[in-house]
């Protein structure tokens, strides 16, 4: 069976900041079922790239092609600390319009959050708040969803949590781009590592049959890093 | 054309929501309002300056600078969690945005010249029963006039690392047109001159309205660019 189109497919990607140059060249395409984790030193540019892949950030060259709804979790929550978990929900249902509104109990529930959903998120835990900025993501049922770092700062109950989400939308054909250092958390959703280092993509490889030593080796050649 | 009056309607009805809860600006800028109008009130020599002759600059100065704390909050609250991606990630367009920032900082400054506006009228002792209706319309199209140019500017300086000091040196030379003509009809209101005299006046004041809002409208997509 030829493999599906690409739900996301970036070309010669680059980007300046002034004369800074953060990425150069960046291709790839995204499929559906498809999990890149994209791993790379701090100042790699793997922020960057995934702000313009969902098309936050333009690039300063290059072409970006998206057949889907693109969702994003970022570093930051995208959420409002003033407002309860239901509220932030319902406000971002109503700006995407559709079937989101419907969604926001099943996701509050999904992320394990309906019983604190009417408290405001400046009182959550990180734990919990990533979990609602993963739902936030995840009201327009995204083709392709975006995510940075979202392990960080997680405890064990919450980084299970969002990997069997991370799992479940993989198995569901949802196309999954993760930017992150946790590659051993993450091995068992991935199904590709994508290696950036200076604004470069210096490969797509896939995960089948290789351990965390094996792709931590073949990191540290990529990168030049010890 | 509907959508894009749900995406304004949503944005309006969460920041007075939060502002509403929080009342962080609002307590603000009803202090200063108040503050001002009784330094000013006391300030006078009642012997040599008339309540009619220093009314107008009061109440304008007032209501300029109390409604710029106001317009200051309005994108701080995007910059926070960085919930301003969280919107645009959705299907919504600058414009609508726009309008919803504008409305509901039409609404918070409404409100703050709603309450100050007796308290003026008490304090310099106004026989303004008759003029009421034209002064609300001028304070309403003057109002118009500068939180649209506000709202724009507060956009553009939020990501500024001086925004709470670098909006008011911004917008107070565009604020100098409208609040100029509010000025001069405001003291043609108070002195009880005929219609006929402040009518030069609204048009201008409308003109800046027309101009003010059209313009911000077409320049906010700029100020969300990186």
């Amino acid at each position: 069976m030829p493999p599906a189109e690409p739900v996301l497919t970036a070309r010669d990607v680059a980007r300046r900041f002034g004369h800074r140059r953060v990425l150069a060249g960046v291709s790839l395409d995204l499929r559906p079922g498809d999990a890149l984790l994209l791993v790379g030193p701090n100042g790699a540019g793997k922020t960057t790239l995934l702000r313009i892949l969902a098309g936050l950030l333009r690039a300063s060259g290059g072409g970006i092609e998206r057949h889907g709804q693109v969702g994003m979790v970022a570093h930051a929550s995208m959420l409002y600390d003033a407002l309860t978990a239901r509220e932030n929900l319902e406000f971002f249902a109503r700006l995407h319009g559709g079937a989101s509104r419907g969604r926001v109990e099943p996701l509050l529930e999904r992320m394990g959050l309906a019983a604190r959903a009417d408290e405001r998120v400046g009182a959550f835990s990180r734990g919990m708040t990533q979990r609602l900025a993963i739902a936030r993501a995840l009201l327009a049922d995204p083709d392709i969803l975006l995510l940075d770092e979202p392990l960080t700062g997680l405890d064990d109950a919450s980084s299970e949590q969002v990997l069997a989400v991370l799992g479940e939308l993989r198995t569901r054909g949802r196309a999954l781009m993760i930017a992150s250092h946790q590659l051993a958390e993450l091995m068992g959703v991935v199904t590709a590592v994508g290696f950036l280092t200076r604004g470069e993509l210096r490969g797509v490889e896939p995960i089948a049959g290789r351990d965390v030593a094996a792709i931590t080796t073949r990191y540290r050649e990529v990168t030049g890093r010890a | 054309m509907r959508d894009a009056l749900r995406t304004a309607w949503a944005i309006a009805g969460k920041d007075l929501a939060i502002e509403w809860r929080t009342k962080t600006a609002l307590v603000s800028s009803l202090t200063f309002a108040v503050l001002v109008l009784a330094v000013l009130y006391f300030a006078r020599d009642p012997t040599a300056v008339g309540a009619v002759d220093i009314a107008p600059g009061a109440l304008w100065v007032t209501f300029t600078f109390a409604a710029m704390i106001g317009l200051n909050r309005a994108f701080l609250l995007e910059r926070e969690n960085r919930a301003m991606d969280g919107i645009l990630l959705a299907p919504v367009s600058p414009q609508a945005v726009f309008f919803g920032k504008l409305a509901a900082n039409l609404v918070f400054v409404g409100t703050v010249e709603l309450v100050s506006l007796p308290l003026f009228i008490m304090f310099y002792d106004l026989p303004i029963v008759r003029g009421l209706p034209a002064l609300l319309g001028v304070t309403a199209m003057a109002t118009i006039a500068f939180v649209a140019v506000g709202t724009l500017l507060s956009s553009m300086v939020v990501r500024t690392r001086f925004a709470e000091l670098m909006l008011p040196l911004l917008l107070l030379p565009f604020l100098v047109p409208p609040v100029v003509a509010a000025v001069q009809a405001t003291a043609r209101i108070l002195a009880d001159r005929p219609l006929s005299e402040v009518q030069g006046w609204l048009k201008l004041l409308a003109a800046f309205d027309i101009v003010f809002v059209t313009v911000s409208t077409f320049l906010f997509e700029a100020t969300l660019e990186e």
